[in-house]
């Protein structure tokens, strides 16, 4: 009965981890990777000489830390926004809109920032209600992270407060009844009860999201870069891929790859275990 | 329980977060329905800028143009078999697997426990996985498409959870009648978890319906592209490089525009066609997306 999904997994999930050894040789597609011959660390050296390795690492990183800054505790602040509305029909129906953009396709959402960055686009048709400049958003570095940060939280944030909502849904609601007749408002009860309650979610939650600081959505980053904003938006995700896909270097990638599945293992680690100490909650 | 009398603070904080959840209302609907308006107006109004969320100088003719393109059909078809092929595939595979993790006897238990966690923590990435997809010939074909995705640990875990919870008096009861153990699986356990194989073949459909990266680095042929990709040439074609703004309106991949066609209708219309299933199945689906996640939540 296991073995159709024990297939799959074996040849789907198990003989690409083989496939890594392509990192440590110099893959020829006649030979297979068994045969073809060592060449240890070479590829590794190879990033490490790369002059786009620094800026793809960089790039990675701050698009990582920009989106923990604010993609992360948006989905918080809109589900205590979302727990502290009185009309139960009004909230019902403000959740449901705001889940929707989460099931738009990338490329749906990639089109839509083209459509209204572009010069007759939404945002320049603003710009020039204000007498101002048309700008060509997508073509200038400096916008990049903020197009792409703020789409994300626009995808995001509402279906990001189902877990919260859930997590407070599960709070007893006597605690509320007898912190008001102490004479607590309602700042006091958020801050005292609800929050409270929803930290261990929270910080399972941050430690993921710490985790996967180096993982960037790199398939819409490839919708929407260009050589002109290289510069800012080419991370790791999109280097392997153009180098790797295209450019057929799949053990150079490989090692890419490799190499930073080891760095986001070793910062997951190390934030679960900053966690444990410090909060006293931890994923293991 | 209502308070006797609301301070001032209180009562101004209502009013903020009111206006907080009609801008979160305005924008998401804003671009979505400005996008349906865009698709179904003519051409006068879309290059004036002045269409919002109701169509000016209404026309269908984005529509009928973009249906002449047989990839656009064809994307359709193909996005469709992906779709239900996949997730078909995957709750098979995953309940056939899932269900022998509840019975106490099989022997494989741990191992098969092991063998999925690993691949929780562990994988080969990008590279490894697109020479493997290679080296298997499955590059350009309906599998590749179909197969890799079909079976994840997570999903697994998720189908044994719910599986145990289902009373075993009803499977013992079966088996002592003498069912075996796919008999059981798929007479007692599956029919008890209809809510459960919904929500998953929800997700499942959706998550293949917008996924469009496996395509793009698997399928050559465009006869076998997804509908997304035939979006993304139509979105993104030929301009990565600073087309747009120059030339404007951009460039559609097909030809003769009629007078009253604005290329943007054009564009406007293929995301409309691509994102009408979602949004014709939201609705119901958007009911059962929470017990989905609170499924998920039970275990970690």
């Amino acid at each position: 009965m296991v073995l159709p999904g024990f297939l799959t997994l074996l040849v789907f999930h198990y003989f690409p981890m083989y496939g890594i050894l392509v990192a440590f040789k110099d893959y020829s597609a006649v030979q297979g990777i068994w045969n073809s011959p060592w060449v240890g660390f070479k590829y590794f050296n190879t990033f490490f000489h790369d002059p786009m390795a620094y800026r793809v690492l960089r790039n990675t990183l701050l698009l990582g830390i920009y989106s923990l800054i604010w993609s992360f505790p948006a989905p918080i602040i809109l589900a205590l926004l979302f727990n502290e509305l009185r009309n139960k029909y009004f909230k019902k129906f403000v959740q449901t809109v705001s889940y929707f953009p989460h099931f738009i396709s990338v490329v749906i959402v990639a089109g839509m920032l083209k459509e209204f960055t572009a010069r007759d686009g939404l945002f320049n048709q603003i710009l020039a209600f204000f007498g101002k400049e048309p700008i060509m958003f997508l073509l200038e570095p400096e916008y990049f992270r903020t197009i792409f940060i703020a789409s994300g939280i626009w995808q995001g944030v509402g279906f990001g407060t189902i877990i919260y909502l859930a997590a407070m849904s599960g709070i007893d609601p006597t605690l509320y009844d007898v912190a008001e007749v102490d004479g607590a408002g309602r700042w006091k009860k958020v801050v005292h009860i609800t929050w409270p309650c929803i930290r261990p979610t929270t910080i399972i939650l941050l430690i993921f999201s710490i985790g996967g600081i180096l993982g960037t959505d790199f398939q819409k980053i490839i919708l929407l870069y260009s050589p002109e904003t290289y510069s800012v938006a080419d991370v790791i995700g999109s280097y392997v891929y153009r180098q790797g896909i295209l450019g057929a270097q799949y053990e150079y990638t490989t090692a890419i790859g490799l190499f930073m599945s080891v760095v986001s293992f070793i910062i997951l680690y190390i934030a679960n275990w900053v966690s444990r100490k410090v909060s006293e909650t931890s994923l293991f | 329980m209502r308070k006797r009398r609301e301070s001032f603070g209180s009562r101004a904080f209502d009013v903020f977060n009111i206006l907080i959840m009609i801008f979160i209302l305005v924008v998401v609907l804003y671009p979505i329905l400005n996008i349906i308006a865009t698709s179904l107006s003519s051409a006068r109004y879309i290059a004036s800028g002045s269409v919002t969320i109701w169509p000016k100088g209404f026309t269908l003719q984005a529509y009928t143009d973009v249906f002449k393109d047989p990839y656009i059909f064809k994307g359709y078809v193909n996005s469709i078999i992906y779709a239900v092929g996949s997730t078909g595939i995957m709750l098979l595979f995953t309940s056939l697997m899932a269900y022998p993790l509840t019975i106490p006897e099989f022997a494989g238990k741990k191992f098969i426990t092991v063998f999925l966690a690993i691949t929780m923590f562990f994988s080969g990435g990008l590279i490894p996985t697109y020479l493997l997809i290679r080296s298997l010939h499955l590059l350009d074909t309906v599998w590749v498409m179909i197969l890799p995705g079909a079976v994840g640990a997570y999903n697994v875990f998720l189908f044994r959870t719910f599986f145990m919870n289902i009373p075993s008096e009803l499977k013992d009861s079966a088996r002592i009648d003498g069912a075996n153990d796919l008999i059981v699986l798929f007479r007692i356990v599956l029919p008890l978890s209809k809510a459960l194989l919904a929500t998953f073949a929800l997700f499942g459909l959706v998550g293949s319906w917008n996924s469009w990266f496996e395509a793009m680095i698997y399928l050559q042929s465009q006869d076998k592209y997804p509908l997304q990709m035939v979006l993304r040439n139509y979105l993104f074609s030929l301009d990565t490089n600073a087309i747009q703004g120059r030339v404007g309106a951009g460039n559609v991949a097909i030809n003769a525009p009629g007078e009253s066609l604005d290329p943007k209708a054009v564009r406007m219309s293929v995301i409309v066609i691509t994102m009408f299933p979602i949004m014709l199945i939201y609705p119901f689906f958007q009911k059962h997306f929470t017990r989905g996640i609170l499924i998920g939540s039970i275990k970690g």
